[in-house]
């Protein structure tokens, strides 16, 4: 197990290698486990992130022999296991959102953020843009925070999600619609169209 | 500015992440990485569906949600390395029971009581059957393993040290699924061998028979133990109730601390009675089980109808999508013969 094997191979023949060799895993795990950690921490706060982020890697593990071996980087592979994981917490980061589009104050960053006045000055655009978030269907806001967040590309996003690459660009489409709309709203009409969540 | 740049600032205060901001993730993994790796006699067996004792280190509190937010304002973000902190919340047990439990607990005492000492083995004659999913020369396959084993396990300290003889029984087929010929082939007796390998479990994971007996006998005590490092809500749940297969399964206590365990864990939240289950060695029981939210499956485990002894556990399958197989098929299945004491291991190589 000579590390110059594993720094030039890509993905694909570190997962092969790791059906026979079960502990070559860990190099996947090296690669993107520091991104999808912030990732998750991004939607869902510190708390849930570390359960999402170890789950996702076991997950991926138990599945690396139905892993496409044709696809030399495992990111989208990846960055799909983990949404389908974060689909469980779907009611928590809608939660957040909303309590950071009415109160100000944002959940997920109350950890990071030391001084308790910079938590409460959340600009009128940024409330607006967490009610946007909130209020669109699961399956939007994964396709856009995949290529905002995530910086999947199209095709990549379309892999993670399990879904043709148009219906990932119709989804980002419509919810950047609905996030411009948002924006320009004043505060107060956003209280008065409060639509229900799709979850 | 457009609505893409509002949403790339959003939150970008998320600090960017190193190796040292995943050690926890890490260790989860790699115990994982290395029970598959100390399986040779079956080197392209994949980790099973769920490995039936998961060592969970901690858990997220998701389910808290904003309270937990609240909880970790200011603190220390990410933890990196060393045992779980102490959780901030109190888990007080709740007024609930499981008759099967509650008699389980009632009759702990009436047992005929082991008292090994320091320095001796606790012996467990046990069977199970667990999924193997594996591929050779790039075809997959999947099949149930069926096994009977004898444990000698450390009266003190952890399992590595003990000491397994295992007869590989004629495997069953997984549902849909053909069993390889592969499969048949590994029928038989092994030499008894150290069980070694690490053991990283935490310290309140431990389940030799010192630790055990020094555990609190008041169930309320006992169910705190259970959800050491846990937070609230249905996986914290799981897990606790999980913990309780653990010190169930090849382990022994007291009678004392195991009636508290039994009244402790019939007051974990969703643990239901549900019905008659089959142990992996055909003995008929009732089952007491918890549902993993969202994974299709539960855990399961079986006492003795009429003497209320632990006779073994299953994971069954309760959501076919969820579980990949269908309903009702027992993934997982086991059965303890008989537990004794000896003063020594059989030597091995």
């Amino acid at each position: 197990m000579s590390e110059s094997r594993e720094v030039d191979a890509d993905d694909a023949s570190v997962i092969e290698r790791s059906r026979r060799e079960p502990e070559a895993f860990a190099e996947v795990f090296r690669r993107y486990a520091p991104d999808i950690k912030r990732y998750v921490m991004r939607r869902l706060g510190a708390d849930a992130a570390e359960d999402v982020v170890a789950e996702t890697f076991l997950a991926a593990f138990r599945q690396r022999d139905r892993y496409d071996l044709t696809r030399a980087n495992a990111r989208p592979w990846l960055y799909g296991i983990a949404t389908n994981l974060m689909g469980r917490h779907v009611r928590t980061e809608v939660q957040q959102l909303r309590v950071l589009e009415r109160m100000g104050t944002d959940p997920v960053m109350a950890s990071f953020t030391e001084r308790s006045d910079e938590r409460l000055s959340a600009a009128a655009s940024r409330r607006a843009l967490a009610g946007a978030l909130a209020r669109l269907p699961a399956g939007h806001r994964d396709a856009l925070l995949l290529v905002a967040w995530g910086d999947l590309s199209y095709t990549e996003a379309a892999q993670a999600l399990n879904v043709r690459v148009g219906t990932v660009r119709s989804r980002i489409n419509r919810a950047r619609t609905k996030l411009r709309k948002q924006l320009g709203a004043t505060p107060s009409v956003n209280f008065v169209c409060e639509e229900p969540v799709h979850e | 500015m457009n609505e893409m740049t509002e949403l790339e600032r959003f939150r970008s205060d998320v600090p960017e992440l190193g190796m040292a901001d995943v050690r926890a993730e890490e260790r989860r993994l790699l115990s994982v990485l290395q029970d598959t790796a100390r399986r040779p006699e079956r080197p392209t067996a994949r980790a099973p569906r769920r490995a039936p004792r998961r060592h969970r280190l901690r858990i997220g509190l998701a389910g808290a949600g904003l309270a937990a937010a609240a909880v970790a304002a200011g603190a220390v973000v990410v933890t990196t390395g060393g045992d779980p902190e102490p959780s901030p919340i109190v888990h007080t047990m709740p007024v609930a029971s499981v008759q099967v439990l509650e008699r389980a607990a009632d009759n702990a005492a009436r047992t005929q009581e082991l008292h090994p000492k320091p320095g001796q083995f606790l012996v467990f004659e046990s069977r199970s059957m667990n999924p193997v999913e594996g591929s050779t020369g790039g075809h997959e396959e999947r099949y149930l393993e069926r096994t009977k084993s004898k444990t000698w396990l450390p009266v003190e300290g952890h399992s590595t040290r003990g000491v397994a003889q295992v007869e590989v029984l004629a495997p069953k087929p997984y549902p849909g699924w053909p069993i390889p010929p592969e499969a048949r082939r590994k029928v038989g007796w092994s030499a008894p061998e150290r069980i070694g390998g690490v053991d990283n479990r935490a310290e309140h994971l431990r389940n030799d028979y010192a630790y055990l007996s020094r555990l609190p006998a008041d169930p309320a005590k006992m169910y705190q133990h259970l959800y050491t490092g846990l937070g609230t809500g249905p996986q914290a749940d799981v897990v606790a109730w999980q913990n309780v297969g653990n010190m169930l399964s090849d382990a022994y206590m007291p009678a004392a601390q195991r009636a508290a365990l039994f009244r402790a864990a019939g007051a974990i939240h969703g643990v239901t009675t549900v019905g008659h289950a089959v142990d992996a060695a055909g003995r008929t029981g009732v089952a007491v089980a918890l549902t993993t939210p969202d994974s299709g499956i539960r855990d399961e485990y079986i006492f003795d109808e009429d003497t209320y002894q632990y006779l073994g556990q299953r994971v069954v399958v309760t959501n076919a999508a969820q579980g990949g197989a269908p309903v009702g098929t027992v993934l997982t299945n086991s059965a303890q013969l008989k537990v004794s004491v000896a003063d020594r291991a059989p030597a091995v190589d």
